[in-house]
């Protein structure tokens, strides 16, 4: 007995070990890390070294736990503003998102597999939820800085969608193993029903849950070596209790997570710290299982089928929904284009598909091997292109803020100051002179060794170690005083424009100096609101405004949104891959309406429709995972 | 564009000594109307015009004032390099040590800004740079300008 727990631990932990130095592997070379883990997992089981794991019962146990911790994290981790900037695709994305691509897919499955309709609409569903862990390790790993919008609303889509997925999985399961052949309509209202309880519940638990977890870390003075464990074990009895009522656990932790971690909860940075680790944690765990649990000897005999399903659902089933979707939303088409590319597929995936051989379904193993093909062809083919997608599609913008070097330290006994250690970086302000605000309170000042009172000190200089004492939300401002200055290459000037404007000036001035063509009531706003209100009300940083033959950049946006730096480029190349798809409902109706004033009036508007068309060029998917 | 359209010999200006934005400002300016004929007042209210509207200093110790005048007849520059560089209220806070000042008709429309995008290239050529801050001849200066190397290189 004893030897066997040795064993079983040895094996676990090379396991484990072997996933994690798998990690420096896949950050030199980009490989998609959760691939490599599920490589792993498959080169040690049945068909590799032969570790004999079959059972699904504790694999979705584990799997399902695993991914409770790491909805935690993602919820704790999202900033309300993200959130609310990506609240509308995303949670469009989410629910009427899933719903289309199971539909889509489910169809194309029935035709290419050997399943009945229901089933086929199983698989769909457990293939529909977009894996972002996947997606956010290879920008990181890449060191990628996307564009804000893109990243939250991947980030809150790839959040929300899991527990509709698995809603929608299990629901079918079990309607399957009922043997029970429902009316149609009788289906949908049970299903919708079923969701709305599911959701509502889970929604409400986990608000509570979450209020309750930010409670009792403040009112509780647990040890600090404690309370992320506490914390950990609080998320995962939210999980546990709203699911046990009927509601959506995974929605739940979700939501407890997002309301913990954007409350001014006490020991942040150490909860942020142990949840990263476990979130890593519960990811190999996951994959090396989920990659045990598979047999691939028995993937030959449906791997042509499986594959075609894979590309289906790449190149079509994903990239309508999330058009139809993203429509009522003026959405870029760049970035629609890049969300509905970035639909990787991940463990969620797999878990799900272990769902049909818990309810003893005759075709399980089926929909089990070919959800496992489609998310590795997912996680090979998007997962290595997602990088260079981004670049061709102008996504990404230059790093905001060099280097930068500090230390946060928790102050034991109160929640409201922290401690900030600076490292006086080359070239950044306060080297240059620049003063530090007056709220934040410089303490002290390591100088070669020595520490120093701030007020005893002359001007810092590069090198110098600066400990400051500010209260809870300190603004990004500081950061950017003590930051190293972001290199910009001649790429970037491009990218910015070479000249500078002034947010505040009048735009009169600026039709005055280049007569780019604008309206009376134009000319009476600033230059700030111009661009602002050009660009649909929301200015972003590295946004671009064409306006006649001069194109106007956002450098800079404070807190509240506001522009704060404009670049002017004569040179209005579009850098930006053109993508003749995804239409938005306003770029439809600008459409129409041009074609009805062309109709109308054909020699006057004829010019100008024929800039607005755009030369028929492939759809961008083809031609990026070509090269 | 070539630059050597846009610039003559005489309008390059190679150890110019200024002790303010505003002084370079008037140089540059005087050296404009000499060529051109325009009153030196116009060609600095208007260059001062387009300073207010965000500083033309590009980064690099590199500026290009520029604005638009009815009596010009055509694209024309000067070229000052500064003995000591100036404070010009560049976004890269580095102070300015070579200035083409660009006027233009008031017509000019896209030409003015080909022209002056295809300066900000040339200027952004750090060979090309060096080489213009290492000799103190006009015509040496006006070589490197016109240079079709680094004006192609884009």
């Amino acid at each position: 007995m004893e030897h066997a727990i040795y064993l079983v631990t040895l094996v676990g932990t090379a396991l484990v070990v072997a996933a994690a130095f798998s990690s420096l592997i896949a950050f030199r070379f980009g490989a998609p890390l959760l691939l490599l883990f599920l490589c792993i997992g498959l080169a040690t089981g049945t068909d590799g070294l032969g570790i004999e794991f079959d059972n699904a019962r504790i694999a979705y146990f584990a799997g399902s736990l695993a991914l409770a911790v790491i909805l935690f994290d993602s919820g704790f981790g999202t900033p309300l503003n993200a959130l609310r900037q990506a609240a509308g695709p995303a949670l469009s994305l989410a629910t009427f998102g899933v719903l289309l691509t199971t539909g889509l897919f489910g169809a194309a499955a029935y035709y290419l597999l050997d399943l009945s309709w229901l089933e086929s609409f199983l698989l769909g569903a457990a293939v529909a939820s977009t894996d972002a862990a996947a997606v956010f390790f290879l920008l990181r790993a890449g060191e990628i800085n996307l564009r804000e919008r893109v990243r939250s609303t991947l980030e809150v889509e790839s959040g929300t969608n899991d527990p509709i997925a698995i809603f929608l999985t299990i629901t079918l399961v079990e309607v399957i193993a009922a043997h029970a052949n429902p009316e149609t309509n009788v289906l949908v209202t049970s299903l919708i029903l079923g969701f709305l309880v599911n959701m509502g519940l889970g929604a409400i638990l986990g608000a509570l849950g979450g209020l309750a977890i930010v409670r009792l870390v403040d009112r509780l003075n647990l040890d600090h070596g404690l309370l992320p464990i506490f914390v950990l074990t609080l998320s995962l009895m939210v999980f546990a209790a709203a699911g046990a009522v009927g509601g959506s656990g995974f929605l739940a932790v979700y939501i407890a997570g997002l309301i913990a971690g954007n409350s001014d909860i006490r020991a942040v940075t150490i909860l942020k710290r142990f949840q990263d680790g476990m979130s890593w944690l519960a990811q190999i765990i996951m994959f090396l299982i989920l990659g045990l649990f598979a047999t691939p000897s028995q993937f030959p005999a449906i791997m042509v089928p499986a594959i075609a399903l894979g590309l289906f659902l790449m190149f079509v089933a994903r990239p309508i929904a999330v058009w139809l979707c993203l429509i009522p939303f003026r959405l870029p088409r760049p970035e629609v284009a890049f969300v509905s590319w970035v639909g990787l597929r991940g463990a969620v995936s797999i878990l799900l598909a272990i769902t049909p051989l818990l309810g003893g379904l005759e075709n399980g193993r089926t929909i089990f091997n070919a959800a496992f093909i489609i998310v590795l062809v997912s996680l090979v083919i998007q997962g290595w292109t997602v990088g260079p997608l981004a670049r061709r599609l102008g996504l990404i913008v230059p790093a905001r803020l060099g280097p930068l070097d500090k230390v946060e330290l928790e102050l034991p006994g109160s929640a409201h100051h922290e401690l900030l250690a600076y490292r006086v970086a080359h070239g950044s302000p306060v080297a240059r002179g620049e003063r530090i605000p007056r709220w934040a309170r410089p303490s002290l000042v390591l100088r070669d060794g020595r520490s120093m009172r701030f007020q005893d000190m002359g001007r810092l200089a590069a090198g110098d170690q600066v400990y400051i004492f500010v209260p809870d939300r300190y603004p990004r401002l500081l950061d950017k005083l003590f930051a190293s200055r972001a290199v910009v290459d001649p790429e970037d000037a491009d990218f910015f424009g070479a000249f500078a404007v002034d947010p505040a000036r009048s735009a009169a001035e600026l039709e005055a100096a280049y007569a780019p063509g604008l309206t009376e009531a134009e000319q009476k706003l600033t230059v700030g609101a111009l661009v602002t209100a050009r660009l649909g009300g929301h200015a972003e940083y590295a946004d671009r405004v064409l306006i006649g033959s001069i194109e106007l950049i956002v450098r800079d946006v404070d807190d509240k949104g506001r522009i704060t730096g404009l670049g002017l480029s004569f040179e209005p190349t579009a850098p930006v891959a053109r993508v003749p798809v995804f239409l938005s409902a306003g770029e439809m109706g600008d459409r129409l309406s041009a074609f009805i004033r062309n109709w109308r009036k054909p020699t006057e508007t004829q010019e100008a429709a024929a800039q607005k068309d755009e030369p028929p060029e492939p759809p961008v998917e083809r031609a990026t995972t070509g090269s | 564009m070539d630059l050597s359209d846009l610039i003559s010999v005489p309008a390059i200006l190679p150890a110019l000594k200024a002790n303010s934005k505003k002084q370079l400002l008037q140089l540059l300016s005087e050296r404009a109307a000499a060529i051109s004929g325009i009153p030196e007042r116009e060609v600095f209210d208007t260059i001062l015009q387009r300073e207010r509207l965000g500083s033309t200093g590009v980064g690099n110790g590199i500026a290009i004032p520029h604005g638009k005048l009815a009596g010009v007849k055509r694209i024309a520059g000067v070229f000052a390099r500064l003995e000591t560089p100036v404070d010009f209220e560049s976004l890269d806070d580095q102070p300015v040590d070579l200035v083409f000042l660009l006027l233009a008709p008031e017509g000019a429309g896209a030409d003015h800004l080909k022209a002056l995008s295809r300066i900000a290239r040339v200027l952004r050529d750090a060979d090309t740079v060096a080489k213009i801050r290492g000799t103190r001849d006009a015509a040496a200066i006006h070589a490197l300008l016109s240079d079709t190397q680094a004006s192609h290189a884009a």
